[in-house]
Formats: structure tokens, sequence, C-alpha cells
């Protein structure tokens, strides 16, 4: 399994708040180990490799995850959903609630459901 | 998780041909439609006449919908003699949010916090029991609907080893097409339509809009559009693509 993190740096070279939050939860649980490579998606500049990466796999938001397993390509861009589907390790109801909040910022459809 | 369209399949864009393939592939028990309380009731009267009073029809009850919606709801269940399973947002979490933020938090801190609890929460529970869902979106309701497909993974659900279908049949339909087929076939309808309410939500969440205005205007203006930090938008210079 290889595993890409993109996260994005703003029109004002500052890292976007919601990445800088999945980096430092990927650093407390000690997953950050688990990823291969972090890419940065520059607002700045559209050949950045993040940008170029969000453009081929169709992603329109940061952060995400690329996971190549198995010669398939997942991307995922709600972070608990990642975790819990790469990771493992059942959710609890706190989790479970912060994800759907992701849900809703991956999915913005999901509102008018 | 990023979702995949089935680009290769035949095109349907027949409402009706949708549902028939849905049904037929899906059966009564795996598979049921997310009924609104809004337009979306055409689906319910589609099917109704394809697979009769065993349509499989399941509704979000935030607590915060208008009376009128509640009534609705009841309307539909007696016209097409059906059962609407009315999905309830978990006691505990909604208590929670209730006593920290109060009843009126979105519009302090945005409607995602209340939607994940009154919404989201209850339908993924609901689509854990099933391997299909079909839902009202259509390709014009709003910007990140444009290249909706009729059939998609739905990747938003789906976990490893267990993917879940979303079918869109009126993905191709437009408002007026919607509405055409409400008229002609008498189907029963929430009257906050007549009120000037296209897209209809939570109570304080929906309001009235004039007929110039899109229909997402009238949910949640009080939110700021283009606050979007997450999105990739490259100053503007990348077309903006839907993440399925």
């Amino acid at each position: 399994m290889r595993i890409t993190f993109v996260k994005k740096v703003l029109a004002s070279g500052e890292p976007c708040a919601k990445c800088r939050d999945v980096e430092e939860r990927l650093e407390r649980s000690g997953l950050m180990s688990r990823i291969d490579r972090v890419v940065v998606a520059d607002e700045r500049d559209e050949t950045s490799e993040g940008m170029r990466l969000a453009r081929r796999h169709n992603v329109d938001r940061a952060p995400f995850f690329i996971v190549l397993s198995d010669e398939r390509t997942t991307v995922y861009t709600v972070y608990l959903k990642f975790v819990r589907d790469v990771f493992g390790g059942e959710p609890t109801p706190g989790s479970e609630l912060e994800e759907a909040r992701d849900l809703l910022r991956a999915h913005p459809d999901l509102d008018l459901v | 998780m990023r979702g995949k369209d089935f680009a290769d399949s035949p095109v349907r864009t027949d409402p009706r041909e949708v549902l028939e393939d849905a049904f037929r592939r899906f059966g009564l028990e795996r598979l049921a439609i997310s009924f609104s309380g809004a337009e979306d009731v055409v689906l319910v009267d589609m099917a109704s006449r394809i697979v009769g009073r065993n349509v499989p029809v399941f509704s979000l009850d935030t607590g915060r919908l208008h009376a009128e919606t509640y009534r609705f709801l009841e309307a539909v269940r007696e016209r097409y003699g059906i059962e609407i399973e009315v999905l309830s947002p978990d006691a505990a979490q909604l208590e929670r949010l209730v006593r920290t933020k109060g009843l009126f938090s979105f519009y302090r801190d945005g409607h995602a916090e209340c939607c994940a609890v009154r919404k989201i929460q209850p339908l993924r529970r609901k689509l854990g029991e099933l391997e299909a869902w079909i839902t009202g979106q259509r390709q014009d309701q709003s910007v990140t609907r444009t290249e909706l497909p009729v059939e998609q993974v739905d990747s938003a659900f789906s976990m490893p080893g267990r993917l879940l279908t979303k079918f869109n049949p009126l993905a191709h339909w437009r408002s007026e097409d919607v509405w055409a087929y409400i008229r002609e076939h008498d189907v029963p309808y929430n009257p906050l339509h007549d009120q000037g309410m296209r897209s209809i939500g939570c109570e304080p969440c929906t309001r009235a809009i004039a007929a110039h205005q899109h229909e997402r205007e009238g949910r949640w203006w009080w939110e700021n559009d283009d606050d979007k930090e997450c999105g990739l938008h490259a100053q503007n210079r990348i077309p903006a693509r839907a993440v399925a």
C-alpha cells in the first residue's frame, strides 16, 4: 500500500487550516509514519504536484489522500473515513459526528437530501 | 472516497427506465427511495406505478421541518397507500448539541454541525442497511451537481468491500420537467412551494425566493458561499470539478 497525503497552501502562502489540523492529528496519532509521501497543492502554482494530482483525480478540495493498494487507487477527501477504511478501528460517537461533518464538507450536495 | 460514474454504461435519461432498472437489479429489500418531502415526490409516484404499494421509502425527520411538510408526508403516505420509514436523529447526540450550542447554532456556526446530527447520521445509519438508494437530486439544483449522473457508486457512504449504489433518476430533468410531471399526473405536492419555497428543508433554514433566484439561495442564505478555504482554487484559474 502506498499513501500520498496532499495538503494545500493558500494563495497567501499560509497552509489551509483544515490541512494543518489533519496533519497535526496524523502526527498525534502516530499515523504520519504510515504516510509515504506528503505533497503540496499550492494555489499560487497550478503546476505544483498537488494541484496536478487534484486535477488527475478530479478532486476539488484539500486535504485529500491517494491510496494505491493492489493496483487500485482510492481517493479520500474525508479524513476520518480515510483513517477508518485504511487503518481500521471502531468509530466512537464523537468521531462519527466529526466524520459526518467532514462528509458534508466533502459532499456539499448531501445537505440538500 | 472518490466515486465512479458508470460512464461506459448505456445512458438512460428517462427516470422511469432508471427506476425500473434499479428495482430489477436490487429488488425491494436492498433499495429505498429517499424522500425529502418536496418535489421529489415524483419519484414516489413513478415508483408506485412500477412496484405498487411496496415501494420502499424513507424520509429524514430532522425535528425542524415545517408543519406543512409533516402533513405532506402524511398526505403522500395516504395517497399511495405506502409505508414511509421516518428516521429520527440520535437522541443523545441531538440533546448534546442543543444543550451545548442551543437551538439555533447554525445561524452562528454554520449548518454543518446541525445537519450532521439531524440528517447525515440518520442517513448513514439507514444506508448501512441497503445496497442502493434513490434520490431526487438533479443537475440543475446547484453548481456542485452539474455533472451528476443517473447512477453512481456512492463515494460518501460506500465502505471497503461494500459498495453502495446511488441512483439519481431525475439527474437530467430540469425543475420545469418535474413540475410538468406533477401537473400532468396530478401528483400531490408540498404547499410550501406555492409560498415561493423552491427548495424545502428545515423551517429555520428555508426561505421563499424570487423567480429569478437560484433555488439554492433559499437555503442557508446567511452563509457565505465564497468561504471555501478547503477548495482548490488556484487563483480561480482551475475550473471547479465535482468530487464524486
